[in-house]
């Protein structure tokens, strides 16, 4: 489903991403965690093409993202990605911002959209708040909506850039329940995150990054019970200790 | 000896004082329009990672910017017609001279707009554009339908201040001999004998007027949420 062959990338003299390579079949969960500015969300940015770089390939269901020639926007589509920062859309309404792009980029009529957008919408737990703005939702809610709004496009597979990292603890397992629940239902994801209780309950693999280079990239039960490098090991002594 | 104030004339020149008020809205109207949209434009070219197209923009705004409207205006008034007459072979009875100045002016405000809007596409979080793209917008759908509402929506009090300062820069283009309220005004004074009364009136008149549009923006502005 993606695969990343060899992907470096630099902002001038600095070197984010060296030589990544990995790869995602269908129905994986991959879970991409390390220490800040280890590069993992430049790395997942990379996968649909919101961060260029340099060298290597990103192959997406058949398609390279690095490729000039490839319509970016149309990859973009049936990728859906999930933000630190939920980035919904403020001047507009819960539905609105869900049927926003399946209108413009899928050119579905609006009762298609809006009747998927509600059917999400209920998925997450937050039907009640169709008619109401980002602004006033609660952290936890606001990314629901855009975990939502992601699936309304159906997409062939899901990217987390820190999803919870943003939010107030009491918050966190709500989002957390509505990644599990959709993992277990076979979406493909890939996951930056730091939460590694979500980890260890259904990720099949985790990626460890650590100053742009992939460091690991085990079989979820082999990284946490034997981590293979010290600097994972320092990452899970202190990750793990509270 | 004192001055002796005769305010008599002012009630008889009313109807001509409202034709040249028509005048300067019809002005400030088009100048509102042209600088948002050509504006918009310019502030996106600015912004733009096409670097001509950035180059193009910049200079245009700091070369409007640095040059008194006076001047612009009388450019436009004099020069340019002839310029478009010697270039088109329009027939010389055709007079663009007055429609000249009116584009004159709104090209040179719509530097100002630029800058405005700039400053607004900028306020909006970068992570808005890269929702857009990440739902598979293309770059004109996530300016259309994402970053410039919100721009705009955050500079709405700024372009009407701007709006109230071009409404006094209108005054200006009594250099082109269009009769605008200021040069309508300044006529009947100069006919009448009673300049210094004429004067006074108009610039109460400007100065309700945009006093009470800028009180508007102040209360706008309060109500906006932070």
């Amino acid at each position: 489903m993606i695969k990343i062959e060899n992907v470096s990338k630099h902002y001038g003299s600095f070197q984010v991403l060296t030589d990544c390579s990995t790869s995602v079949s269908k129905g994986e969960v991959i879970v991409v965690c390390g220490p800040s500015g280890s590069g993992k969300s430049t790395l997942i940015k990379c996968v649909n093409g919101l961060e260029p770089f340099q060298s290597g390939e990103i192959i997406v269901n058949g398609i390279s993202v690095g490729d000039p020639k490839t319509d970016l926007p149309k990859l973009r589509s049936q990728v859906g990605m999930v933000f630190q920062n939920f980035e919904l859309f403020p001047h507009m309404s819960i539905t609105e911002n869900l049927a926003i792009a399946q209108v413009k980029v899928l050119g579905r009529s609006r009762e298609e959209a809006m009747d998927k957008g509600l059917k999400l919408l209920e998925r997450v737990g937050l039907k009640a708040q169709a008619a109401k703005f980002p602004g006033q939702l609660s952290g936890g809610q606001q990314q629901r909506v855009a975990i939502a709004r992601a699936l309304a496009m159906d997409p062939i597979c899901m990217l987390f850039d820190e999803p919870t990292s943003a939010l107030d603890p009491e918050m966190v397992n709500e989002v957390l329940d509505v990644m599990t629940e959709l993992a277990q239902e076979g979406m493909t994801m890939m996951c930056v995150t730091h939460e590694m209780g979500f980890a260890r309950r259904v990720a099949n693999r985790v990626i460890f990054m650590d100053q742009g280079r992939i460091v690991e990239d085990d079989a979820k039960e082999a990284f946490f019970a034997n981590p293979r490098s010290e600097r994972a090991q320092q990452f899970l002594a202190k990750i793990l200790h509270h | 000896m004192t001055y002796e104030f005769d305010w008599s004339s002012i009630p008889g020149a009313l109807p001509f004082l409202w034709e040249g008020m028509k005048v300067s809205l019809e002005i400030t109207a088009q100048a509102i329009v042209v600088g948002i949209v050509w504006g918009t434009l310019l502030a996106m070219m600015r912004l733009s990672s096409i670097k001509p197209l950035s180059w193009f923009a910049a200079g245009y705004v700091n070369l409007f910017r640095a040059v008194p409207l006076v001047m612009v205006l009388l450019w436009f008034f004099l020069i340019v017609p002839k310029f478009i007459e010697t270039l088109f072979n329009f027939p010389p009875g055709a007079d663009l001279r007055l429609s000249s100045a009116m584009m004159g002016f709104a090209l040179f405000e719509s530097a100002y707009y630029s800058e405005i809007i700039r400053a607004g596409i900028q306020s909006v979080p970068k992570g808005q554009i890269s929702a857009s793209y990440a739902l598979g917008m293309t770059y004109a759908q996530a300016m259309r339908l994402v970053v410039l509402p919100q721009a705009f929506r955050n500079m709405v009090p700024l372009l009407l201040t701007q709006a109230i300062i071009l409404f006094q820069d209108t005054s200006l283009v009594y250099v082109s001999a269009l009769a605008d309220f200021f040069g309508a005004a300044y006529k009947v004074g100069d006919r009448d004998g009673r300049l210094v009364e004429m004067l006074l009136f108009a610039g109460a008149v400007y100065f309700v007027i945009c006093f009470s549009v800028s009180r508007l923006v102040k209360r706008f502005q309060n109500k906006q949420p932070a």
